[in-house]
């Protein structure tokens, strides 16, 4: 890692962060209730598959092109992109957390980067022209606080993970160290989930994870539940 | 490990020449053009253009809940898409009209060793149309390279309902999962733009699809898009409850209608989709599905 590693992307990797992402488990809550989750490997292989269907092609894709965009000040092209990540979001309650952590996010930085992009871009999410999907958000904040396309994923990357098994956490009986050892071993694949899609752009978005769409659709009406998603 | 893109890979497969063609050999550019227009208070069928493989049945009439629609059934006598195939299929539906689009057998992709076939379809509906396009399942046999890109554009007030099923092989003799590359992808769009986007990326040989969270241990993918006013809850309702398949309901983005997504074996997802149509159907059109032909 290069000595300009920006503090900011501690900041923002953070679960101190206040972005609400506490309420997300990325479905994880109806892998359990439907004891397709019983364990930590089950748990390690889940979020395997989450970051080579879904993260590395669609999340990192989009932060990756929110960075470009926020690097050069185009707010309109920010915009797109945040478009197409709500269209390639089938399962409506992955947009919803996807949307309101996001929008927590915008509305943070507007208060605390004295930007003039973020904070132009958090009125536009405000008033319902942008969704102001995560993804896009974070990848914005991120060319405006100093951090590389590659730190940003990074940053998208690693709170994912902890987002997600801090949710198992709470549904699945599961100690702190088998918890550390699943981030621990998630770290190489998650660069891979990064250096794998690097070069796609937003117009070659591809999440498949059939599967996780069914349980979303199922958790979506579960009486009971802890998490938005 | 640098993957590369679904749209890359085929990219490099096409600058795979195909071996020479034998004298006489035709199809590998299929073409079909179906236009449908409403015409004192029924559809007909108003333009029909088909060059080898396909074929499409005159109108049948057979949909007796619904005597405005018209049915036709596209047909194939290779019923297959071979390396190098490149059809291109466009079914348009005018102001009023409403068409049921199906096809009378599966299409089967066969195992290739170079190139690889692609099938484009551009669905368009006018205001106040109505299309069905529900083909049977593409089976994606072994060593098969296959793309399939669907658009959808919907006028305002303009419905749609889509099906598409993938299977994995020839299940029956115990293929499964052995194609080398599949990529599919419908893109939904209304006059402000893109609704919504969903690709299905298989390329089990790097990455094993029966995962959780891919397909499980199932090996048949069927989806379902309500275009138009549609809620999600009795369609998740329909397929949760009264199916064997793997099943739900969700809301599509920006307002576009409900995806059903089902996995299971060939028959459940199929009796899936068929709820989720009949189910579907009734709120966009307020009939029943009917009997069809083939079943």
């Amino acid at each position: 890692m290069s000595d300009d590693f920006p503090v900011a992307a501690l900041q923002f990797a953070d679960s101190f962060l206040p972005a609400g992402s506490f309420t997300t488990s990325y479905g994880v809550e109806q892998f359990v209730a439907a004891e397709e989750i019983e364990d930590a490997t089950d748990l390690q292989t889940l979020v395997e598959t989450y970051l080579d269907r879904q993260i590395g092609p669609c999340d990192m894709v989009v932060v990756a092109a929110a960075h470009g965009a926020a690097s050069v000040g185009d707010h309109d092209e920010l915009r797109r992109i945040d478009r197409r990540c709500s269209a390639v979001q089938l399962p409506a309650e992955f947009r919803e957390s996807s949307t309101r952590t996001g929008g927590q996010l915008c509305s943070l930085v507007a208060d605390t980067e004295d930007d003039p992009f973020l904070s132009a871009y958090g009125r536009t999410v405000e008033s319902g022209d942008a969704p102001g999907n995560y993804a896009a958000v974070l990848g914005a904040v991120a060319a405006r606080t100093g951090m590389t396309a590659r730190q940003a994923a990074m940053v998208q990357g690693y709170s994912f993970v902890t987002d997600l098994v801090a949710a198992a956490q709470r549904v699945l009986r599961i100690g702190h160290t088998e918890v550390q050892r699943i981030v621990t071993e998630s770290r190489p694949a998650i660069v891979t989930a990064w250096e794998a899609n690097a070069d796609r752009t937003v117009d070659e978005l591809s999440p498949f994870a059939p599967l996780i769409d069914v349980l979303s659709a199922e958790h979506e009406r579960a009486e009971r539940r802890l998490f938005l998603s | 490990m640098a993957a590369e893109s679904p749209q890359d890979a085929f990219e490099a497969f096409a600058t795979e020449r195909l071996p020479p063609a034998a004298d006489g050999a035709v199809g590998k550019e299929g073409r079909l053009d179906a236009a449908f227009a409403a015409v004192d208070g029924e559809t007909r069928l108003v333009q029909d253009y088909a060059t080898v493989p396909f074929h499409l049945t005159g109108g049948l009439d057979h949909d007796e809940a619904l005597p405005g629609l018209e049915t036709v059934y596209l047909q194939s006598p290779t019923g297959a898409v071979a390396q190098g195939d490149r059809h291109d299929l466009s079914v348009t539906v005018g102001e009023g009209a409403q068409a049921h689009v199906t096809t009378g057998n599966a299409t089967k992709v066969h195992g290739m060793d170079r190139n690889y076939g692609r099938v484009d379809v551009d669905l368009t509906v006018a205001d106040d149309g109505y299309l069905e396009y529900l083909p049977e399942p593409t089976i994606l046999h072994a060593d098969a390279r296959y793309r399939g890109e669907t658009t959808l554009s919907v006028a305002e007030t303009a419905s749609a309902i889509v099906g598409e099923v993938v299977v994995p092989g020839r299940l029956a003799r115990e293929e499964a999962f052995e194609f080398e590359r599949a990529y599919t992808r419908l893109q939904a769009r209304d006059p402000d733009g893109l609704l919504f986007e969903d690709a299905t990326d298989l390329h089990p040989a790097e990455r094993d699809p029966r995962r959780p969270g891919v397909m499980g241990d199932h090996d048949v993918l069927g989806t379902l898009y309500v275009v138009g006013d549609a809620a999600s809850d009795p369609l998740h309702e329909r397929v949760a409850d009264a199916t064997t398949a793997r099943a739900g309901a969700t809301a599509l983005p920006n307002d576009a209608g409900v995806m059903v997504r089902a996995l299971g074996d060939r028959a459940a997802v199929s009796g899936a989709l068929d709820a989720a149509w009949d189910e579907a159907r009734r709120t966009l059109v307020g009939a029943p599905a009917p009997a069809r032909r083939k079943d």
